[in-house]
């Protein structure tokens, strides 16, 4: 990619990751007759970016939504910090600090950017309703510490001009922009970012990138990425995961997979004569 | 000419030869409006929280009234009643979400919708079973006396029921529009699946706040069950409702209030003052014919959100 991007990463082999954060074990999907993942199995290390890689309809984004636990899989397990993950629901893995951002984008779109970014902060919120009824108290002085990160992160992603600006007013490539700001609020241990890039032109790719290596960066986030555009992730993702019809066909470092023999035929298409 | 002078030049005049008078339609009109407000107040809540217009919501009004005289019919102390009738109205939340709204999660809003329509037809039908169909006279204690308030007349109820209407509206407009509870319930409104993503859980918001219109329904059953007896009319008093959402917009508390008020003082002053003209009757059907105009030129009504869609 580019040059300023080089440079916020340093050279990969100092880049040592040995904490597993979460590994998912033998995981298999189906909706009615259609398999969507197939007996798949990878673990994503403490502080490293993971992508998810693979053609259409390869079962990536399901794997996203069966590590938020929005599908519940037929079969296989998820460990999470260590400790087996029981059936969870979407909420339930949101507290345990898990975040993430949609292929479409999903966001309040009658809501401000502000408004928008400060429901991130809602699994940290400790206050009984009660309180946060009359807005007295504890709740108040709650708030203001939570908008203090809310400002944080409007600084981080350089989003100060649309605070105000009801979502749905912003054009694509911000709103993608405060969606990954809701989900960084949440201050998550593991971030799920679906397509991050798509639809983007290649400005606003560069500036998600340096946005995505910032956040791993300065705040040790834990990334799992699905993307499409292979120069983005051979440069920005330490490891790579691929996944073609369900099954995972290969796992490795960017160089790994790039020489993959089973990864180009998928991407490529081979005859089977 | 003569019609025209009749609806422009006499009401002037009359307001002006008797304006005591004039001031005392208008206080009635918005001492009804508050009444209004109340009902619309419910479907408010529900859309909010759930992008749901609930067309049970008359019939949540009817319900609640009908325990509570039924209760009180037992020999229960009123206030006792009250309690054991809204915790009524709270084990039908959490019913409704176990049975309905839970199994409707991403559902298209209008599956939500039809699943409303079927509720209502079964709550209309499981409150009669129980409570049976006789008018039902309700009498709550608060005293019905005529006032002189600075030369007009008032009547004592209307007032004491604007004040609780009132303070409840005030009470709900503060809670959602100044807390993070608040900010929750417009998230869950707007995009379920995003909601749930970032750990609000869409169970308690759904309970809390189809609890909410419970009681608020349970309130506004009490106000018009006490004055004009409970039966199945009461139910009717929701399409009065109608024309007070789209003058307020579906998605605002304070829009629920500004146009309850209106209707109530519109439909008031058009009654006493062009009722002569054209014959009278026209409280029936002035809300709707504001409301009409109001689709016209602003249909996301004073106060609702507009509908922004980028192509």
């Amino acid at each position: 990619m580019s040059a300023a991007l080089e440079k916020t990463l340093p050279p990969a082999q100092d880049r040592v990751f040995d904490e597993v954060l979460l590994s998912v074990e033998d995981i298999s999907l189906s909706f009615g007759g259609v398999k969507a993942l197939n007996g798949v199995s990878f673990d994503i290390r403490k502080g490293e970016v993971r992508a998810i890689i693979g053609p259409n309809g390869a079962g990536k984004s399901s794997m996203l939504n069966v590590i938020n636990g929005f599908y519940h899989p037929n079969a296989g397990s998820i460990t999470y910090k260590g400790t087996k993950r029981p059936k969870m629901r979407p909420d339930q893995s949101a507290k345990q600090g898990i975040a993430r951002t949609f292929q479409n984008i999903a966001l309040f779109r009658g809501m401000t950017t502000l408004d928008n970014i400060m429901t991130g902060r809602n699994t940290k919120m400790r206050r009984n309703f009660l309180w946060q009824a009359l807005h007295w108290g504890p709740a108040k002085a709650e708030e203001i510490e939570h908008r203090a990160v809310v400002e944080k992160v409007i600084d981080f992603l350089e989003i100060q001009a649309i605070r105000k600006t009801p979502v749905g007013r912003l054009p694509y490539g911000l709103q993608k922009r405060v969606e990954l700001g809701r989900a960084l609020a949440a201050e998550p241990d593991l971030l799920l970012l679906d397509e991050p890039m798509a639809g983007m032109n290649s400005e606003e790719k560069e500036d998600m990138c340096r946005f995505i290596l910032d956040v791993n960066d300065e705040f040790g986030t834990t990334i799992a990425l699905i993307e499409h555009d292979m120069s983005v992730v051979m440069d920005i993702s330490d490891r790579v995961v691929v996944l073609d019809y369900g099954r995972k066909i290969g796992d490795g470092t960017p160089d790994d997979i790039r020489g993959n023999q089973e990864v180009i035929d998928a991407y490529l298409g081979v005859s089977h004569d | 000419m003569e019609f025209l002078h009749a609806i422009t030049v006499e009401p002037i005049m009359g307001i002006a030869e008797d304006y005591i008078f004039f001031g005392e339609v208008v206080i009635s009109g918005l001492l009804t409006g508050v009444m209004y407000s109340l009902v619309a107040l419910g479907f408010v809540l529900i859309f909010k929280a759930s992008g749901v217009f609930n067309f049970a919501q008359g019939i949540m009004v009817l319900f609640a009234a009908l325990t509570l005289v039924g209760l009180i019919d037992f020999g229960i102390p009123i206030w006792l009643a009250m309690l054991l009738t809204m915790g009524v109205m709270v084990a039908l939340a959490f019913v409704i979400e176990y049975l309905i709204l839970r199994h409707l999660v991403n559902q298209p809003d209008i599956i939500l919708f039809m699943s409303t329509i079927g509720l209502a037809f079964f709550l209309e039908g499981f409150g009669e079973l129980i409570w049976g169909a006789n008018v039902k006279a309700l009498n709550i204690g608060i005293p019905e006396i005529s006032m002189d308030v600075g030369g007009m007349l008032l009547n004592s109820f209307d007032i004491i029921a604007a004040a609780i209407g009132a303070s409840l509206v005030a009470v709900l407009a503060i809670f959602f529009q100044f807390t993070p509870m608040g900010r929750a319930l417009r998230a869950v409104a707007d995009d379920h699946q995003a909601a749930l993503s970032i750990g609000i859980p869409l169970k308690t918001i759904w309970v809390t706040v189809w609890s909410v219109a419970g009681i608020v329904a349970l309130v506004a059953g009490v106000m018009w069950g006490a004055k004009s007896g409970v039966q199945f009319s009461l139910s009717l008093i929701a399409f009065k409702a109608l024309p007070v959402l789209i003058l307020g917009g579906l998605t605002s508390v304070p829009g629920a209030i500004i146009g309850g008020l209106i209707i109530g003082v519109g439909e008031k002053v058009a009654e006493v003052y062009w009722g002569p003209a054209v014959g009278g009757a026209i409280e029936n059907w002035f809300a709707y014919m504001l409301a009409m105009v109001f689709l016209f030129f602003r249909p996301q009504g004073l106060f609702g959100e507009r509908i922004i869609e980028r192509v």
